[in-house]
């Protein structure tokens, strides 16, 4: 799933400048002052009696990425991902959505964009439980208007989609938790939006379903392309399904970048910390233990991707007992041996100086 | 019943722990420093002591200044005056004041002939066009077992000779069912979808709720006059709170997420009102109109005695001259009704949210077409009306064992003496001592008392209320007769606990008992109130203690049920975990299990109280004196100044019962805003 980055950046779907999210009375008053905006949660509390669920925070989602904000409960992820769509009002900022302001939008264009242009799948699922799974996976095609014979053609469509064929007629509380979220997923797909929220979709599921539907997502990328942005608190969904990762604490996004950024180099203590308990041969490519080859090492041994984890290349590595080779386009750009793979899974050498390049 | 008289004398024996300046100005002041502590427990055990103390100041205070004896004569106004003129002036232009010939007068008008129509449609489906409607309607929302037990129902109706009176309260109730559940419905559509309305309809709905029955008929005849329109209005006002109270919760329970949901998709107000909230809502709204259903059959019953004519007149009319059997016949076709009613309009709602039963169009129509076809069967055959050779009269015969019970059990039994032994005993030993020891105490201390009673378990708020009901009562200058009733009243809610917490317990504990008592709860649950009177005046006569053995029964089920799922609710862990230490069963049931169900207790305290006012007041018809007898009399005599004057108390001493028993859980909202 860790696709690198491409080398020429696609255009942002969703453009966030300088958002703040502040409950509490008179919230307004806190971003623009720099004394209370520099506060810690608790000391803007005792001052204000306000929180800032959301602080000072900027990113863009590029067309066709897993965009995954990662924090523990409380650092504000969910709060954020409901601004994008204004189901909560951010307190000041700006949102942007194909270079449309999403702030300035009145109440029909924000219907539209919410219509059309961005899905969100629920944590608790969000489903009617007067209503079949058909009319469900239909419901957001019948707020847009769209006539019942044609919207249940549609949804039955999706309800195959996402597996659930043979079910269409049952009630949202005979099916089982990951079968619910399935019909969540196909509700969201339904409509056919530019980009799918996911606010913790998986979390109240059982580990093996969860991987289930993480691979599910994981399916439905590959095949459609579509953007998403991915709410979790659970480090390993967001490594495995983030092209990018945020990771927020307190409202702000400590660290920004490619699971290999996050896991490779951490930007702070609190990072290192979370990333800890990571396998990381699993998640840094052997860029990270690439050193440029000397005279003969770039002729023989096992050729590597450069995208190739390094738990491949510890594979490879042990197998041949040479060093091996990392190509890209019959070029060698370097080689890995042992120590210096020996030296990642270890987490004590920065060998290589390229390693975020 | 000691348990509820001593408080006004257990203050003046707690000695003052702390030197308090004034009586009034601790309370607040000891909230104010119990709130900065924070601790719930804290808070209860500081704000005794100055309770205490000031109960003490103001009992002393009042025995320096004010002296003793009943309320004081120069404290009271006389309404009777200006409430005759009002009523005679309302009589004199019911049908010449514009107010009356364009506002009033087509309301009344609407409701007349709304019940006619009703009535007309009944009456030309034919007894065999009804009960097969009744049976089908029951089939299609209930299932086949249901179906049964309505046409069994209505079959005895017509057996027991009381079709038309039954059609008579049918078609009332119909009406007042579809004025207050859509009344209801709009009322708390708007409290539910707004914070303000909730806020300002709430405290009205919940203080509509405790008010006795009895308090709503006389304004309506003050303005009606005795009739149709006036008993329709009086069930439309006392049903309507039930249906506005379960919409507004049902609709602010919307679950959040699905709400969300709905938003998220871009769905306008108005869409996620439609397919979101208001079927999230479903099961609170059915229950709403099962609520208003039940509310409204007892008061269509009650408002017999304004006028509303069927069932109910039938027993009033019985009641009166003490023909029990009469009573019975009439009264037996209301159980009937209750229970078909409820059971009916319960599994529809449980049937919600199953998946739909199929053909569902289809069985309707088989259900329509059914009942067209015996309506027209019955039209043909020319049986409209209930075949006279296919009743069976069963008031001789239980008179016969009335008169039996009279000769054999009244008095005189061996051993355990008879029926009416128990109720002059119980008069003489209970009914009087109470009486005579709350009209003896001066009524500054009975103020007190209350004031001090609803602060040890309200807050200063509902004391403030308790008290100014209270006095409100001493105002009116019915004084006596209100501590006649709060004397029955405390008699029947010490009687009702008693016997509601032990075998509350009892099935708490044992789940065979629990199983048992079920069914008796739910039909004794669903009765009308008035129904009640019917058996006791068989028992034991008319009078006090009738009255208060209505009481008893009405509440005790209300108590048992409260009780019971208070004590199975508590904490399971706790429960083990004493277990573990080794608690005996009587320490868990003492240290455990009663501590732990404390809310549900008081909660049970509250209803009890409230539901043995309702049936003490109505005691009125049977010979319970007081209040209730006032108001019964003001209706028959035309004297409505007496009557108003003694529905006033009677509120007055519902508001003041309430709010003296205000469980805890209403109190921290409340509280807060202290």
């Amino acid at each position: 799933m860790n696709t690198p980055t491409a080398p020429h950046t696609p255009p942002s779907v969703f453009a966030v400048r300088d958002l703040w999210k502040v409950f509490g009375p008179k919230a307004d008053r806190v971003p623009g002052d720099a004394g209370l905006a520099a506060l810690d949660a608790a000391g803007l509390r005792a001052r204000t009696g306000c929180t800032a669920a959301v602080r000072d925070v900027s990113f863009d989602v590029r067309k066709g990425e897993v965009f995954v904000v990662m924090g523990l409960s409380g650092s504000g992820k969910s709060t954020l991902v409901r601004c994008l769509t204004r189901l909560i009002e951010p307190t000041s900022g700006t949102i942007s959505i194909d270079g449309e302001d999403v702030l300035s939008m009145d109440a029909g264009r924000l219907r539209e964009l919410r219509r059309h242009r961005a899905a969100m799948v629920f944590q608790h699922f969000g489903l009617l439980p007067h209503r079949s799974v058909l009319d469900n996976v239909a419901y957001g095609l019948e707020i847009q208007g769209v006539g019942r014979a044609a919207r249940r053609e549609r949804a039955a469509e999706f309800v195959t989609k996402v597996g659930l064929e043979g079910m269409e007629h049952r009630r949202p509380g005979q099916l089982s938790g990951g079968q619910q979220q399935r019909v969540g997923l196909a509700r969201a797909l339904a409509v056919d939006p530019e980009v799918l929220l996911f606010d913790e979709p998986f979390s109240a599921l059982d580990p093996l379903i969860r991987r289930d539907m993480q691979e599910e997502v994981v399916r439905l990328h590959r095949e459609e392309g579509r953007t998403m942005v991915f709410i979790t608190h659970d480090l390993s969904e967001a490594l495995r399904l983030g092209d990018r990762i945020a990771l927020m604490r307190d409202g702000r996004i400590v660290q920004l970048g490619t699971p290999e950024e996050i896991v490779g180099s951490p930007a702070d203590d609190y990072v290192r910390d979370f990333v800890r308990d990571v396998p990381r041969e699993q998640v840094l490519t052997v860029r990270a233990a690439m050193r440029p080859a000397r005279s003969t090492e770039s002729e023989a041994g096992p050729a590597l991707a450069p995208d190739a984890t390094v738990h491949e290349a510890i594979e490879a590595v042990a197998r041949t007992g040479e060093t091996a080779r990392v190509v890209q386009d019959g070029r060698c750009l370097g080689v890995v041996d042992q120590a210096a793979l020996l030296g990642v899974v270890a987490g004590v050498a920065a060998p290589a100086g390229k390693a975020a390049a | 019943m000691t348990a509820t008289v001593t408080p006004n004398g257990t203050p003046a024996t707690v000695p003052p722990a702390t030197a308090t300046p004034m009586g009034p100005a601790t309370e607040p002041a000891a909230s104010a420093t119990a709130t900065a502590t924070g601790a719930l427990r804290a808070f209860a055990r500081d704000r005794r002591r100055p309770i205490a103390a000031g109960a003490v100041v103001a009992l002393v205070l009042g025995a320096l200044l004010l002296g003793g004896g009943g309320w004081p004569a120069a404290l009271t106004v006389d309404l009777s005056g200006p409430l005759g003129t009002t009523s005679d002036w309302i009589i004199d232009n019911r049908d010449s004041h514009p107010l009356f010939l364009y506002g009033l007068g087509h309301v009344s008008n609407a409701v007349v002939l709304s019940v006619r129509a009703v009535y007309l449609v009944l009456l030309a489906l034919g007894w065999a066009g009804v009960t097969a409607a009744a049976g089908l309607v029951a089939w299609r929302v209930a299932g086949a077992r249901l179906a049964l037990v309505a046409v069994a129902a209505f079959g005895a109706c017509g057996l027991l000779g009381m079709w038309v009176p039954t059609m008579q309260t049918l078609a009332l109730m119909v009406v007042a069912v579809g004025a207050s559940v859509a009344l209801g419905g709009v009322l708390g559509l708007a409290a539910g979808l707004s914070d303000r309305t909730h806020r300002i309809l709430r405290p009205v709905l919940d203080t509509m709720q405790v008010l006795p029955a009895f308090a709503y008929l006389l304004p309506v005849v003050l303005v009606f006059g005795i009739g149709v329109p006036a008993a329709v209005l009086a069930t439309v006002v006392y049903a309507a709170p039930p249906m506005a109270r379960l919409t507004a919760l049902g609709l602010r329970g919307a679950d959040a997420g699905v709400m969300e949901a709905a938003a998220s998709m871009g769905a306008t107000a108005r869409q996620r009102l439609l397919t979101a909230r208001l079927p999230l809502a479903r099961k609170e709204l059915l229950l709403g109109v099962n609520q208003s259903i039940m509310m409204a059959l007892s008061m269509a019953v009650i408002a017999s005695v304004i006028g509303a004519g069927g069932l109910g007149d039938r027993v009033y009319q019985a009641l009166a001259s003490v023909d029990v059997g009469a009573a019975l016949a009439a009264g037996v076709p209301i159980v009937l009704l209750a229970v078909v009613l409820d059971r009916v309009t319960a599994a529809a709602g449980e049937r919600i949210g199953a998946a739909p039963a199929r053909h569902a169009r289809l069985g309707w129509a088989v259900a329509a077409v059914t009942t067209a076809a015996v309506a027209v069967a019955g039209r043909l055959s020319g049986r409209l009306g209930w075949p006279d050779a296919w009743t069976v009269d069963i008031a001789p015969t239980v008179n016969t064992a009335v008169d039996w019970m009279t000769a054999h059990l009244y008095s005189g039994v061996p051993v355990i003496g008879g029926t009416a032994d128990w109720a002059g005993h119980f008069t003489t030993w209970v009914l009087d001592p109470v009486r005579g020891g709350l009209q003896w105490l001066p009524w500054w201390a009975v103020l007190v008392t209350v004031g001090v009673l609803a602060l040890l378990i309200g807050t200063w708020r509902t004391a403030a209320t308790a008290v100014a009901a209270m006095a409100g009562i001493g105002v009116l200058g019915v004084w006596d007769p209100a501590l006649d009733t709060l004397s029955q009243v405390l008699a029947a809610v010490a009687v009702t606990l008693v016997l509601g917490f032990a075998v509350g317990i009892a099935a708490a504990r044992s789940a065979r008992l629990a199983r048992a008592l079920r069914p008796v709860l739910d039909v004794f649950q669903t009765m009308p109130q008035f129904v009640y009177l019917i058996p006791v005046v068989a028992l034991f006569g008319v009078g006090r203690a009738p009255a208060v053995a209505a009481a008893v029964v009405y509440a005790l089920p209300a108590v048992v049920r409260i009780t019971t799922q208070g004590m199975r609710a508590v904490d399971p862990a706790a429960m083990e975990s004493s277990r573990s230490l080794g608690a005996t069963g009587r320490q868990q049931l003492f240290q455990v299990q009663l501590p732990l169900a404390r809310p549900a207790l008081l909660l049970a305290v509250n209803q009890g109280v409230v539901l043995v006012l309702a049936v003490v007041v109505i005691g009125g018809l049977v010979g319970g004196g007081a209040l209730g007898y006032d108001a019964v009399f003001g209706l028959a005599q035309g004297d409505l100044a007496t009557g108003l004057v003694a529905g006033a108390a009677i509120v007055g001493l519902g508001l003041m019962l309430d709010r003296v028993t205000q469980p805890t859980e209403r109190r921290d909202p409340a509280g807060k805003g202290a």
